[in-house]
């Protein structure tokens, strides 16, 4: 049996709008299709209602709509008169009611709990075993506008048997999100769609239904039990780590303390959310890239759409986040290293956004082969400086922001632009590109009614590969390829798969396996595409690999290319190059594999920065 | 006893600091080496640091990244570098010479086959730029086991709990990088190296060198004043890419006598 059978998927997330305080607002939210209405009898809420008022309300609804009765520490007694007097259909209990206290009226209740660090809501949930549901109220004091519940939702187990309803900081804007995200059997809102307290607004709660149902909820699933790799030190087994120069041990401490900070500050994060849902565009789409399943005549390909995300590829999920701690850290220069040009770009976007000084280093090769990406972050205001030293390429834009930053250590922040570097930025830029499995999980069950069967990601540093696979690792029956540049071919030496050919070694602050020679001297590298060009790989992929997790596997840039033409021409979706080569390896895949398969690739960015790049391999000049 | 508590013994004796010139092994030519060695040495150094070139030096500004990739045109490994010191001490038997360059080249090489053959061709002292201490265990305790002294860097933004660390984990002598930056940096501010030395002189009996920003008679001079050694490297190694290659062997040795003149003459 399919261990997902516990958990059908449910049609759709049902709404409650609670702290109704007028018969005319119940019967707008009712025409608006909202399945309850919460009345609250505590009398220290604005909200709360008398029993003359709770009648009317209740007179005024149409059949179908379920009334719940909230209270806080109420005497037995007084509910008790409630209920005599007002036919509610189901108790809420907000304070610290005891399970016998919640059962003793022989009425349904659903019992809620703040959630705050480290609950246990596995145990909670036992101890009110007979709860028709649990309330999740992650409401911050002073937090408008956004919630932190999705770095928390990962303390629900995936064994929960109840119904979720989450409530707390709920608004037409963030609905949709925490829907997508946490797949809740119901959400619950109150100020979010008020104009005063306990005034409801037409235009907001149509909103807010509107945003409801923008999404279809699916079951409830939460991120697997994640392995608890790095240790604090930083290290996957004997993998990443922190090889910096000791001016940058303390630099780096303080960014370990401000980073473990944020991630459980509830403020912080509802930032992020509200970032990667307004200024980003995600949740980003997953397409089922019907046509191409067909050519191909095998499995089901579904693609996650990291190209239609604001700059156009999945590199700005982690910068919208490094900016965001640069700004708490109170840095008010932001510096990066880049290769294809897409990492600078977004890093640009985020300076200029919160008018920071930028400055990308870029090897004087790239600069030629991604004019169009200089001349984006020249126009954002960002200096992009040309590197001349060592094999002109990425590596050495590294070691030259690198040096930047050492000089600069005091008002700088050093937004690296993938899973590599020494200690917390593996850890870091994963917990930030994660985002993408996250999303992938709950859009795939609606999709396609179940988990996928493989996933596959092109790796160059590997974050968008470790953001796709992450919230999946402890799902063992779910193969990972990542997908390796392997250049002219891996026989010939000019090639980019560190991986598939290295051997372990220390480059750039970090343990992992690296292109090296003989004599420990990191080789320059080769791949069409200049994302992928890059001699090392984050360590946690050295990691996955050595403990098998991931098989790593290379393609050929002309593979790669037939992919890029292939999908543009299928689906009229232009891919990256570094993409096309994930979408080389299924097209090898795909054909052998039975139509009911589904895979799943990270569509990591769009082709139009790569167009130059095709036309002259075709002898076209434009 | 050590080559190095010899050379800071007697120098602590003399109440005269330590001048510790850097040159890149393999620059310009690997041939040229050992016979700078040996000029620096008659000019009035007493330690060698010897850079091992790699690819991605990091740590290092454009002057000694330049010498690395001459020395790397030149084919110059690790296995090399070795073989420069074996052939230096032919000769010389009491300099001390320390290697500095980054962990890469050793970790490739191994470390058990790295440390032996250091220790057989008479290598004093490793400094492994990127490598702190809590990431150096495995290695500087098979250096230690060899006579070989694990060096460590302080760094201005080395934290009090740190240097305490660090002290405890270093043999042979400190180095103090005198500013925040690459080596071959601008301008060194005396007076708060001088804090620092005395800061970190609270947690040892080592000697302290401070390097990063030496360039001349007077900052070396004026270094020598409050620590115990003074690392001279991208000046030497300025001279060494603009000056003709024939003139070398005696142009170097002649800055190096005018450091130590102007250290002495305090
Ligand atoms: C679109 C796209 N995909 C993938 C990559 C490779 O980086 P990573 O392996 O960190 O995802 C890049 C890097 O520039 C990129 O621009």
């Amino acid at each position: 049996m399919s261990k997902f059978n516990n958990n059908q998927p449910i049609s759709r997330t049902r709404v409650k709008i609670c702290g109704i305080t007028r018969p005319h607002d119940a019967q707008v939210a009712a025409k608006l299709g909202v399945d309850a209405i919460g009345l609250v009898f505590y009398k220290n809420s604005p909200r709360a209602v008398s029993v003359k008022t709770a009648q009317k309300i209740i007179q005024a609804l149409p059949p179908f709509v379920t009334t719940v009765g909230l209270f806080v520490n109420a005497e037995p007694t007084f509910i008790h008169n409630i209920l005599a007097q007002v036919p509610l259909d189901i108790l809420q209990f907000h304070g610290e009611e005891s399970p016998d206290d919640c059962r003793r009226f022989d009425k349904p209740y659903i019992k809620a709990l703040r959630m705050r660090q480290n609950v246990d809501v596995q145990a909670f949930a036992q101890r009110y075993s007979d709860a028709k549901a649990l309330l999740l109220d992650s409401y911050v004091q002073g937090v408008k506008g956004g919630t932190g519940v999705i770095f928390d939702w990962q303390q629900v187990p995936s064994d929960l048997s109840k119904p979720i309803i989450i409530a707390g900081g709920l608004t037409p804007n963030n609905v949709s999100q925490v829907i997508t995200t946490l797949c809740p059997y119901a959400v619950d809102v109150s100020g979010g769609v008020e104009s005063a307290k306990g005034i409801k607004n037409a235009d907001k709660m149509t909103a807010f239904m509107k945003g409801a149902s923008m999404v279809k909820s699916i079951t409830l699933k939460k991120t697997p039990s994640l392995p608890d790799l790095p240790d604090s030190d930083g290290h996957f087994g004997p993998y990443g780590g922190l090889f910096v120069p000791e001016t940058l041990m303390q630099p780096l401490e303080e960014l370990q303390k401000a980073y473990q900070h944020y991630l459980n500050d509830s403020a912080f994060l509802a930032e992020l959310n509200d970032d990667l849902h307004h200024f980003v565009g995600r949740p980003s789409a997953l397409y089922h890239a019907t046509r191409w399943s067909q050519h191909l005549g095998g499995a089901q390909i579904y693609l996650k759409r990291e190209d239609l995300n604001h700059t156009g590829a999945h590199k700005i999920n982690n910068t919208v986040g490094q900016a965001l701690l640069a700004k708490r850290m109170g840095k008010t220069r932001v510096i990066a290293e880049t290769g294809a040009g897409q990492h600078g770009v977004a890093t640009a976007t985020v300076a200029a956004r919160f008018g920071m000084e930028c400055v990308v280093y870029m090897g004087s090769k790239d600069i030629k082969r991604q004019a169009i990406n200089v001349y984006r972050m020249r126009l954002l205001g960002a200096e992009v400086r040309a590197v001349e030293s060592g094999s002109k390429t990425l590596k050495d834009a590294l070691n030259e922001a690198m040096r930047d930053w050492v000089t600069h250590v005091d008002n700088t922040f050093y937004i690296i632009g993938t899973v590599a570097g020494p200690h917390p930025y593996p850890l870091m830029v994963r917990d930030f590109q994660a985002v993408i499995g996250r999303e992938t999980r709950q859009q795939i069950k609606v999709l396609a009614g179940r988990l996928p069967d493989i996933l596959i990601a092109c790796v160059g540093g590997g974050s968008n590969a470790i953001g796709l696979f992450y919230p999946f690792l402890d799902d063992t029956d779910i193969t990972l390829y990542g997908v390796e540049a392997a250049g002219d071919g891996l026989e010939t030496g000019r090639h980019a798969a560190p991986l598939c050919t290295g051997k372990p070694g220390v480059l750039h602050g970090n343990r992992t396996y690296l292109m090296s020679t003989e004599e420990g001297q990191i080789l320059e590298t080769h791949s069409i595409s200049a994302g992928l060009d890059y001699p090392g790989v984050g360590p946690e992929h050295a990691w996955l690999k050595d403990n098998g997790r991931v098989e790593y596997v290379a393609v050929t840039d002309d593979e790669a290319l037939d992919a890029f033409h292939d999908l543009t021409r299928l689906e009229g979706i232009m891919p990256a190059l570094e993409s096309s080569h994930a979408l080389a390896y299924c097209k090898k895949i795909a054909p052998t594999l039975d139509k009911d398969k589904i895979i799943v690739i990270n569509l990591s960015g769009r082709g139009d920065k790569d167009i130059h790049t095709v036309a002259a391999l075709e002898g076209i000049k434009i | 006893m050590s080559r190095l508590k010899t050379c800071f013994d007697q120098l602590r004796a003399q109440k005269r600091a330590a001048l510790i010139p850097f040159i890149t092994a393999g620059d310009p030519i690997q041939t040229l080496t050992v016979p700078l060695m040996h000029g620096l040495v008659e000019a009035g150094a007493d330690v060698i640091e010897l850079g091992v070139p790699f690819s991605d030096p990091m740590a290092d500004g454009p002057v000694i990244q330049r010498a690395s990739e001459r020395a790397l045109a030149q084919g110059t490994s690790l296995r090399d570098v070795l073989d420069m010191v074996k052939n230096f001490r032919l000769q010389n038997q009491t300099t001390p010479v320390v290697l500095m360059g980054y962990l890469n080249p050793i970790e490739i090489m191994g470390y058990k086959t790295f440390v032996q053959a250091a220790e057989s061709v008479g290598v004093d002292g490793v400094l492994t730029v990127d490598l702190p201490p809590e990431e150096a265990t495995d290695l500087s305790a098979l250096l230690r086991a060899h006579a070989i002294a694990p060096i460590f860097l302080i760094a201005p933004t080395t934290t009090p709990k740190r240097i305490k660390h660090i002290c405890v984990q270093a043999s042979g002598y400190l180095y103090y990088v005198s500013l925040k930056g690459v080596t071959g940096s601008a301008n060194l501010d005396v007076i708060s190296v001088a804090k620092k030395v005395t800061e970190i002189r609270q947690h040892t009996d080592l000697p302290i060198g401070v390097g990063f920003g030496i360039k001349d008679v007077q900052s070396a001079a004026q270094v020598a004043k409050v620590s115990d050694a003074v690392i001279v490297g991208s000046a030497l190694v300025r001279l060494v890419e603009t000056e003709a290659q024939d003139k070398l062997l005696k142009m170097i040795p002649a800055f190096v006598r005018a450091l130590r003149q102007g250290m002495d003459a305090l």
